[in-house]
């Protein structure tokens, strides 16, 4: 019997900038198909643990291994999306169509001579489709709104066909009911199109009943297998710290 | 018009111009979007400083402003990425730098003459047939290279990280786009001239980005507006006998006021 290896296989994975221990001793396993929060508080070491992930940073030691090859050797960097912190503030007057900027997610697919094939015709309609922007096809991304803006960036994403979406807080700028659409839209992408999901978040309530697991990152790292359990109020207040105020809600 | 071009020189200054122009409005168009347009100013004070040394010695102030335009381009792109300083302070003290540099090569050179000034500011009696061949071998290698690594660099430009986490060798990317801008500006300083060239990288995608179209129909435009600045540019400068790259700037801001305008 053969078994799909992890997403992320990550042991003692420390990172020091200028003298200062942001992530010590981290150590943890994603399997494929989870839906993954990774929570804590600011400067905590979220963002960095995903850039380490993403290769974007070198650790201080440690290793990472991705779909159960080492990073350093890991070349199908296609399995993996990626939606980073800030993606929706895009320079108004940017020249760039939204299907200009979803294709950009098969650019590296398509080797140096790089005509658009049929597949990634299809990749990139398939993408925009379900991100519900093809309408918005031949719109400058400048000139679309926040929520726009977040659902273009994730068809870009998608559009290298990932097993594996990385989301980094990319709700800045985003009204309230496009940050809803935005959770059900990544739902919908982990139980219907078995797309992983790692999402930074500081709204966990909002998507407790999705996720399968959770990473406490401060510096530490705590795992949790039982969301559930973890973003009770009064675990939430221990974990980030006295004084914390943590709004406790009903979605 | 026809008169014009029956003078052997002007044939050969409507070559060069013509392939500069469509070269640096496409090269322009990444380090626009880049924010980065004073590298292309910065790179012509360097190549100055190559073209000094080409006269102090007698050696050939183009392939000397070649060199030293490449290692500058080199040596600014390692300090941006590598080091983690501010590009435009890096770019600031490059440009300063380097033309307080030529200017003492030039007085101990004691070569404050009208060849200086046609490498300062465009001439369109100085190209040579051997300055064609040498634009032609390296205008046809960078443009290859624009057209292969087109998509890539418009990656880039939109979001570098995004562009390095999808697999893209950004690195090494980066290096062939300044080397490409750097051999660009070398070749161009014997039509627009030194310290003008960076107006023919700038000026035309600025201009086309006000038409407010996606980027592979303003990158068509800036060139054509870069081709026809050219073509008005290299006339005047016939028919009134004022410096080519002058004329060349003048037209480009004409046409960056007109896009303004109507936009």
């Amino acid at each position: 019997m053969k078994f799909a290896p992890s997403l992320f296989d990550v042991r003692n994975l420390s990172f020091t900038r200028q003298d200062n221990e942001i992530l010590k001793s981290v150590s943890f396993t994603i399997p494929p198909g989870e839906y993954c929060a990774i929570i804590g508080p600011n400067g905590g070491g979220k963002t960095t643990l995903v850039r380490l992930l993403l290769g974007l940073e070198k650790p201080s030691s440690g290793t990472i291994h991705l779909f159960g090859t080492p990073q350093s050797k890991f070349s199908e960097w296609n399995r993996i999306g990626y939606v980073p912190q800030r993606s929706v503030l895009v320079d108004a007057a940017f020249p760039a169509t939204v299907r200009e900027v979803v294709a950009m997610g098969r650019y590296a697919l398509r080797g140096l001579f790089g005509f658009e094939s049929s597949e990634d015709k299809e990749a990139i309609e398939e993408a925009m489709e379900l991100m519900g922007v093809s309408d918005l096809s031949n719109r400058l991304i400048g000139h679309l709104s926040g929520g726009q803006r977040q659902r273009v960036m994730i068809a870009r994403a998608l559009s290298s066909r990932p097993e594996v979406l990385i989301v980094d807080e990319p709700n800045t700028g985003v009204d309230i009911e496009s940050q809803h659409r935005f959770y059900e839209l990544l739902r919908h992408l982990n139980r219907s199109k078995s797309v992983s999901i790692l999402f930074i978040t500081h709204d966990i309530g909002v998507i407790a009943e999705d996720i399968h697991r959770v990473l406490f990152v401060n510096q530490t790292l705590l795992v949790s297998q039982n969301p559930h359990e973890m973003i009770r109020c009064d675990e939430m207040s221990r974990l980030y710290g006295n004084p914390s105020h943590v709004v406790c809600h009903n979605h | 018009m026809i008169e014009m071009l029956s003078y052997p020189f002007m044939q050969r200054a409507f070559v060069a111009g013509l392939m500069i122009a469509v070269l640096a409005s496409l090269s322009g168009s990444f380090i626009v979007l880049r924010r980065y347009s004073l590298l292309s100013e910065t790179l012509a004070h360097v190549s100055l400083v190559g073209v000094s040394v080409g006269l102090l010695v007698g050696l050939s102030p183009l392939w000397m402003a070649v060199a030293t335009s490449l290692a500058a381009a080199w040596l600014i792109e390692y300090l941006r990425s590598s080091r983690g300083l501010y590009s435009d302070s890096i770019l600031a003290i490059f440009l300063s730098g380097s033309l307080a540099l030529a200017i003492v090569i030039i007085s101990l050179s004691g070569s404050f003459n009208a060849s200086l000034f046609s490498y300062l500011f465009g001439s369109i009696l100085s190209v040579s047939n051997d300055d064609l061949i040498t634009m032609g071998i390296f205008g046809s290698l960078s443009m290859a290279l624009l057209i292969l690594f087109f998509k890539e660099l418009y990656f880039i430009a939109f979001d570098e990280e995004v562009a390095r986490t999808s697999g893209l060798r950004v690195t090494l990317l980066n290096f062939m786009l300044v080397s490409i801008i750097a051999v660009i500006i070398a070749l161009s300083i014997r039509i627009v001239g030194t310290l003008l060239i960076g107006a023919l990288m700038v000026i035309p995608p600025v201009a086309a980005i006000r038409f407010g179209m996606g980027f592979f129909k303003t990158t068509l435009l800036s060139i054509v507006i870069a081709l026809i600045s050219v073509v008005i540019g290299l006339s005047v400068s016939f028919f009134f006998s004022l410096p080519s790259g002058a004329a060349i700037v003048l037209c480009l801001l004409g046409i960056f006021i007109v896009a303004l305008v109507l936009n």
